[in-house]
């Protein structure tokens, strides 16, 4: 697949290598090699290591074998955030993506003077800091002054009034989830636009020509030409679900309970709040596994592209 | 597959879809008014914190949504003084240039072999390099922290910016390499003709070539930099040491909401430099972004 | 002659200047503490130290390190586990934490030399460990009952008496529309201070008992005063959204007179008295006992080391240094720019009617228990924290979330010795 043939003139039968060449060469990937041997690799194998032991960075290591993966399938705040890796990547997928494809078409669909400012305000708050996103966040979902609870005083409407946006189990994932999706939204949007720009122009013409209305449009053409692209943001989606930390942890948290805790999060409080390091390291270790599942389903998906 | 989410920075292809003579349709009308009220959702939550940075503390406490009575100066001064900011940004901005320092030119230089250098040992080292764009960062954080301890350089700038360009170095090889497999040969043939070694040729032709590929990776490093959270929570402690997103997320946690209008101001202050740089340079940020994401 | 006189004088002015900076710098201490010393009510105290100290010691350089909150602790203990790296003074709660830090041989006795200092008992037991004294807390902070005056008074209430009397006031409270108390536990912590009141009243001293795992932490007392504070909170005694707001979102709720009473640490002092934060007269109080089946009384206080100092190994060679720091830091004149903690130095007025109240209540107690948070080892103190904010979700059985955390304490600290 990578090795797919590119255009490199250098391989070809009868080049004489310089002499040198290995030497450049080595020199070239020495440095990328280097880094990443100190900042990867080591780790990497450390995180096999440590999530063997128990160890509270106070305490000598003691060898504990698979005990600490045991521990972790029976620790509910763990499960939680398996769960939500799962449902926020399925309601990102369900959700963020239509929502987008929609904006980005009707951006790109009927582009006017308009839809330059408006693209770039869609993708401000993708750039926006998580800190300041997620202060931005609370200001809207705040019990007794945030603006949802006052626009319901405003109207009277009790259960919005006395809403607990953040406090309430069954709510704070969504809280946080609507702060993500006007958060991170904004990328597919322009990526949605890119390739929407990109389907020659004669076939709207001739769909126009047959008559066909803009959702016909969408549907049957655009659609089906950004199969490629909607795949790719949708394992985009599913990695984003295994790595997010930032926004959950800084509404809430994680909590209450374990209402919005994500692996991030888990292995972040293990490791560095209630400084279990074995714990932690295993979390990285399924985190690792989920991703390496994740990136051969990514690579099926460029396959079948090229197919 | 191998670039999935690279693409070789090439020109932009004729816009199409866009029909720009046509008249406008009521359709049209609809649509772009639903569009600009979606979009006015999205700058809604910038507005608020102006309402509420305005008040005294008791004003804010009693009617958080009545218009201001007058505009308190104060709320951002003391926000000033507590999140300091200026601070944070300069340790931001050390951290954004260290980070690209170290991930560009090994990634080129990697990058660059990968693609004109092919042999069956240069596949081996780039699938061990592909490797790490793979592994979260999540993954390794325990035993880089507990070896930047053991090393001291945790809690120092250059310990959080070495493991973000290693980070970031599988990527832009990627890139890189999918970029100078795009370029023509001609001219490094026809340089090499000429006596030239693989260090001049590499220098006085390739990289002035992949001059558009570098202007990305210098965008979106430095991006990635300046909104990184998770590594500079974990590996940095002294306030002294604090980015501008650790210094708003502490004052987030130590002073919170108990004086809202002085958080408010507070966040006014930290959104500030952020979108100040992407009204001046949304329109490269954005091309940069797609470039970093689509397969061409 | 008079040439003579000028370079005398030239000398004289030159020997002015240079003295200090000549003799300056002698010993350098390095200081880690969690505060900014910038101009914020809470941090005065800290900025005012560090300046003053320096200025009547010239010759002692302070190198001042704030690390923030949770960088303080985690640092600190992480330097303490590798044992190099170590500040001479660091700012520490003392207890068990510091305790650790003492066996593990890290730290400066000195006993000899803080022995006769003036300050309450209480705050120089926090800096006690197996007998040796380790540094100084010149300020303390207790938990209680901040009850809003006006509400009370309006509605023809008493603060009150016994736990008993409690379901009464709320309830009168609730009728008027008013929140009975302030909590804030969407940051986890803040529910902590009256579920250790609780637990004491029905158990006496079953928190020391359960840390030095003598009885489990889902024995009688703990069971029973969460299912109290279950009731409560199922009542709406916390209003209907304790669990999104914030700490400081209970904080405005007690600054516009919406709640009538909070249970929290006096460190509150300064920001309720403030006039520019609440227009409401608040008052301090301690917490109540049972009026009959209980064991804990009004006078067992939950408390904690709000400042505290304690000096390292590092610092052997400048134990002269160190100790004038500390002598300093528990002086009149350096605590006098504190706004609102309690003050263990006498001779330091009380600013406020509420501090004046809550040093009042911390004079009274018999005996001292330390915050739990502070006191337990990191690896089950956050969860401690979730377990408590589990009581607020109504589904909960805190027998069983209780449980679920002994059986964490059992995996870190160690299981019940019969």
């Amino acid at each position: 697949m990578v090795v797919a043939a590119g255009g490199s003139a250098s391989r070809k039968k009868g080049h004489k290598r310089e002499r040198g060449t290995t030497l450049f060469v080595f020199l070239c990937v020495l440095p990328a090699l280097v880094f990443l041997a100190i900042f990867l690799y080591y780790p990497i194998v450390e995180t096999f290591r440590i999530s063997q032991v128990k160890t509270t960075g106070l305490s000598e290591e003691v060898f504990v074998g698979l005990d600490n993966y045991r521990k972790l399938f029976a620790d509910e705040e763990f499960l939680a955030g398996l769960r939500h890796v799962f449902s926020w990547a399925f309601w990102s997928i369900v959700i963020q993506l239509p929502l987008s494809f929609f904006i980005a078409f009707g951006l790109t669909y009927y582009s006017n003077r308009m839809s330059n400012t408006l693209r770039a305000i869609f993708y401000l708050a993708n750039i926006l800091p998580s800190a300041i996103t997620a202060m931005l966040g609370k200001m809207v979902f705040a019990p007794n002054y945030g603006i949802l609870v006052t626009i319901g005083k405003v109207l009277g409407w009790k259960w919005l009034a006395s809403a607990d946006f953040l406090g309430n189990p069954k709510f704070a994932f969504w809280s946080v989830f609507v702060i993500a999706t006007w958060a991170y939204a904004g990328f597919y949007i322009i990526y949605f636009m890119a390739r929407m720009e990109q389907i020659p122009r004669d076939l709207r013409e001739a769909a126009e020509l047959d008559g066909a209305s803009a959702l016909r449009y969408a549907w049957s053409i655009v659609l089906p030409d950004l199969s490629y692209a909607i795949r790719i943001c949708a394992v985009l989606c599913t990695v984003g679900s295994l790595k997010l930390f930032d926004l959950p942890y800084l509404m809430t948290t994680g909590g209450p309970g374990y209402a919005t805790v994500t692996l991030g999060i888990t292995l972040y409080r293990h490791g560095f709040i209630n400084w279990n390091y074995g714990k932690a390291a295993a979390i990285g270790v399924v985190i690792f596994v989920l991703s390496l599942v994740f990136t051969i389903i990514q690579f099926t998906i460029g396959k079948g592209k090229d197919a | 597959m191998g670039e999935v989410n690279t693409m070789a920075v090439k020109p932009d292809r004729p816009r199409s879809i866009q029909g720009t003579r046509r008249r406008h349709r009521p359709a049209e009308i609809i649509v772009t008014v639903v569009l600009s009220i979606l979009a006015l959702f999205v700058i809604f939550p910038f507005v608020i914190p102006f309402l509420f940075a305005a008040k005294t503390q008791l004003e804010f406490a009693y009617h958080p949504w009545a218009w201001p009575k007058s505009f308190q100066v104060k709320n951002f001064i003391d926000a000033w003084k507590a999140v300091r900011i200026d601070k944070g940004l300069i340790n931001t901005l050390i951290v954004c240039i260290g980070s690209i320092v170290c991930t560009i030119p090994p990634a080129a230089l990697s990058g660059y072999v990968f693609a004109r250098y092919r042999s069956r040992f240069t596949e081996i080292l780039f699938y061990l390099i592909l490797i790490g764009y793979f592994i979260p960062v999540q993954m390794v954080l325990v035993p880089l922290y507990k070896m930047e301890v053991a090393t001291h350089i945790n809690d120092t700038l250059y310990g959080l910016f070495l493991p973000m360009a290693a980070f970031g170095i599988p990527f832009w090889t990627l890139i890189y390499r999918s970029f100078f497999k795009s370029l023509p040969n001609e001219l490094a043939e026809a340089a090499r003709i000429d006596g030239a070694g693989h260090w001049s040729v590499l220098f006085r032709i390739m990289f002035p070539l992949a001059q558009p590929a570098t202007v990305l990776a210098v965008l979106l490093v430095f991006i990635g930099a300046w909104n990184d959270y998770l590594l500079s929570l974990v590996l940095l402690t002294d306030q002294n040491n604090f980015t501008m997103q650790l210094r708003v997320a502490s004052f987030l946690n130590a002073y919170g909401t108990d004086r809202m209008p002085r958080y408010a101001a507070a966040a006014i202050i930290s959104a500030a430099p952020t979108v100040i740089l992407y009204i001046i340079g949304h329109r490269g940020i954005i091309k940069g972004t797609l470039a970093g994401a689509i397969k061409e | 002659m008079k040439k003579c006189n000028v370079f005398v004088l030239l000398f004289l002015m030159f020997g002015l200047i240079a003295a200090p900076s000549l003799f300056a710098a002698n010993v350098t201490l390095t200081i880690w503490g969690r505060d900014i010393p910038d101009d914020s009510a809470d941090h005065l105290y800290v900025r005012d130290l560090i300046a003053g100290f320096q200025a009547k010691n010239p010759d002692i350089k302070i190198n001042y390190v704030a690390l923030g909150d949770p960088g303080l602790m985690d640092k600190t203990k992480i330097t303490m586990a590798s044992g190099s790296g170590l500040p001479d003074i660091f700012q520490t709660w003392g207890g068990s934490v510091m305790g650790g830090y003492a066996d593990a041989g890290h730290l400066l006795d000195l006993t000899a030399e803080l022995k006769s200092v003036p300050g309450s008992l209480a705050a120089q037991q926090a800096m006690t460990w197996k007998g040796k004294i380790y540094g100084v807390a010149p300020f303390f902070a207790v938990a209680g009952i901040f009850v809003n005056e006006g509400i009370f008074k309006a509605n023809n209430l008493k603060v009150p008496t016994t736990i008993e009397e409690f379901d009464k006031v709320c309830d009168t409270l609730l009728a008027k529309g008013i929140q009975p108390f302030a909590c804030g536990e969407k940051d986890k912590w803040p529910a902590l201070a009256l579920y250790m009141y609780l637990v004491n009243r029905y158990g006496g001293d079953a928190s020391a008992q359960a840390a030095a795992r003598k009885i489990p932490y889902n024995s009688e007392p703990f069971v029973k005063a969460a299912q109290l504070y279950q009731s409560w909170i199922k009542k709406g005694y916390f209003g209907a959204t304790p669990l999104g707001e914030a700490y400081g979102d209970a904080q405005q709720l007690m600054a516009t007179g919406k709640a009538a009473m909070h249970v929290t640490g006096s460190w509150m002092c300064a920001q309720y008295s403030n006039p520019d934060f609440t227009d409401q007269t608040l008052g301090f109080y301690a917490f109540p006992a049972f009026k009959s089946g209980g064991v804990g009384t009004v006078y067992d206080i939950m408390g904690m080391t709000d400042i505290g100092f304690a000096a390292t190994k590092a610092a052997a060679g400048k134990k002269d240094a160190v100790v004038k720091f500390m002598k300093y830091a528990m002086s009149v004149e350096a605590c006098q720019s504190d706004p609102g903690r309690i003050c263990s130095v006498p001779g330091v007025k009380a600013k406020s009617t509420l501090t004046a109240q809550a040093s009042a209540v911390f004079a009274s107690a018999k005996t001292v228990t330390f915050w739990w948070d502070q006191d337990l080892p990191p690896s089950v103190t956050s969860p401690l924290n979730d377990t408590i904010q589990s009581f607020f979700l109504p589904e909960t059985d805190v027998k069983k979330a209780l449980t679920a955390f002994e059986t964490l304490c059992v995996e870190n600290i160690g299981p019940v010795k019969k």
